[in-house]
């Protein structure tokens, strides 16, 4: 049902995010709560963000696929102060990491459920959703069963 | 894949450089008049007219049609706005001239407090409707821009060990430098107990790991080295100039602190140039995050990987914070973008020219010949120029 939905009404679901025609099977992927990752349908190689070739294989046969959302922290930054956004009080610095994903690629979000520092480079994460003005926004969430590196 | 032909070797100089200086206030004057204002000093300080000039080449604002119009310059054969930081138009412009498409080029660099810069340029009402409005307010869950460089901080932190006094060995350098320094935005002392009780923005950066915001230009006459010679001041040969990019440039794919724009940069200003390291007398990286800074040290070759704040103790002043490396070679002795101001590398040019042709006032080092400038960060905008008297 939700795939269905028009180009134009999935710019107005996502006003403020760059949707253009690379980057839209991605976002209409967030409706359905699914991280899809640009991956070769020749090569196999994953890549982000989205750009319509394959940067290995120059492919055009380029598919948004979901990802399992395991990775590990591999960029860390607490944002002090920042652009305004619903649900984002950085009077507790926000954390934005970058996350290797275990298909080889990386995708930057935020850690929701851990305390600052908690959140370090080499652990491991999930990935999980929260809703800002009223749309998925695909976040992680330590794996807390599990040591880090 | 580094190729070492440079058929422009020391075929094209710089003629002159000025500047109107840099505060971070708003000034009361618009980004094409900064602009102007150097334009004008640079051109008087040449002794050149406006029929003199048949190239324009600046960063993106404001265009080159702007300053045209503001000089009355005749005609142009040729005119560019590539992207900041400073390399890229100097680049442009040494191509140009050593292709015969002009002879000689007028080169600014326009530094303007954006709305979304600080807080105070966002309630200038012209900054807000003018041409410098800037980029769009991005989601938070992103590592584009500034924020990049905090998260390859944190990497280099965690990779290495390195402690906050490593960035700020960076930070108190370019304060020192700046005292001397008239056109420099912030000249008060600064002790490593100040860097460190800084404001954290984007940790692991604090307020003092970042560039200032600043009003002021910089700007520069490029022209065959044979007619340099004719003009008033010491030509500075442009001896090899790169603009490095490496594959996955995104700030959240780059590679890795092993394979950046910056190893680009280095690799191919060795195979075109004609000296390296041991031969500068003059050292301009890039410091508009501590963490660039550190970086292209390594990548330069003073040290190894992850060594630069050991390397730097080792070459600093205890009392005053100066870096000299070899007791001989000061780093941005102007003040970098850290103290003299955010000038996205012009500054950094300005100075190693004004050093070069003798004219560096109080922080005039004793008859320097060679410098290197490692300009830009990581990901889309490494850059570097090897600059030389005759």
């Amino acid at each position: 049902m939700v795939l269905d939905i028009s180009d134009e009404e999935l710019v107005v679901r996502f006003r403020g995010h760059p949707i253009d025609r690379d980057n839209a099977e991605h976002y209409r992927g967030r409706l359905e709560r699914q991280l899809r990752i640009n991956r070769c349908k020749d090569c196999g190689t994953w890549n982000h963000p989205p750009i319509p070739t394959c940067p290995t294989c120059w492919s055009l046969n380029v598919e948004a696929a979901p990802v399992s959302g395991d990775g590990t922290i591999y960029l860390v930054v607490f944002l002090h102060q920042g652009p305004p956004a619903e649900g984002v009080d950085y009077s507790v610095p926000y954390p934005v990491v970058t996350v290797e994903l275990d298909e080889k690629v990386r995708f930057t979000s935020t850690i929701v459920g851990a305390n600052n520092d908690e959140i370090e480079i080499g652990k491991r994460v999930s990935l999980d959703w929260i809703e800002r003005t009223a749309t998925p926004l695909p976040v992680f969430r330590l794996q807390t069963s599990e040591k880090s590196e | 894949m580094t190729s070492s032909r440079n058929p422009s070797r020391d075929l094209v100089a710089f003629a002159g450089a000025a500047s109107t200086g840099f505060q971070a206030q708003n000034t009361e004057q618009s980004q094409v008049e900064l602009a102007l204002r150097a334009c004008i000093a640079v051109l008087k300080q040449c002794g050149l007219r406006a029929s003199d000039i048949d190239g324009i080449c600046g960063t993106s604002t404001p265009e080159a049609r702007r300053i045209q119009s503001g000089l009355g310059i005749d005609e142009l054969t040729w005119f560019a706005n590539p992207v900041m930081p400073m390399v890229n138009p100097v680049a442009a412009a040494v191509g140009a001239v050593a292709a015969g498409l002009c002879d000689v080029v007028l080169c600014y660099h326009a530094a303007y407090r954006l709305p979304w810069n600080t807080a105070s340029s966002l309630k200038d009402p012209y900054r807000a409707t003018g041409q410098a409005t800037g980029a769009g307010m991005p989601q938070p869950e992103t590592m584009a821009g500034a924020v990049g460089y905090a998260g390859w901080a944190s990497r280099y932190i965690y990779e290495f060990n390195a402690p906050r006094e490593h960035f700020g060995y960076v930070a108190l350098n370019s304060r020192h430098n700046a005292i001397d320094n008239p056109l420099a935005a912030m000249r008060e002392p600064m002790t490593m107990d100040d860097y460190l009780a800084a404001r954290m923005i984007r940790s692991p950066l604090c307020l003092l790991d970042m560039d200032v915001p600043v009003d002021g230009a910089d700007a520069f006459v490029i022209t065959t080295t044979e007619r340099a010679r004719d003009l008033p001041n010491r030509p500075v040969l442009v001896n090899a100039v790169s603009l490095g990019m490496a594959d996955q440039n995104e700030e959240d794919q780059s590679r890795s602190l092993e394979r950046n724009g910056q190893h680009v940069v280095i690799e191919s200003l060795k195979a075109k140039g004609d000296f390296w390291i041991d031969d500068i007398d003059l050292y301009f990286p890039y410091d508009g995050f501590t963490i660039i800074t550190l970086n292209w040290i390594e990548n330069a070759g003073f040290c190894g990987r992850g060594e630069a704040g050991v390397f730097l103790s080792e070459n600093r002043d205890y009392e005053s914070g100066q870096i000299m490396i070899n007791g001989r070679v000061p780093v941005n002795s102007h003040g970098g973008a850290l103290s003299e101001g955010g000038t996205q590398g012009s500054g950094h040019i300005r100075e190693a020219i004004l050093q070069l042709q003798g004219l560096a006032g109080d922080r005039q080092v004793r008859g320097p010949e060679r410098a290197l400038v490692t300009a830009g960060g990581f990901f889309i905008n490494a850059q570097g120029i090897l600059l030389r008297i005759e």
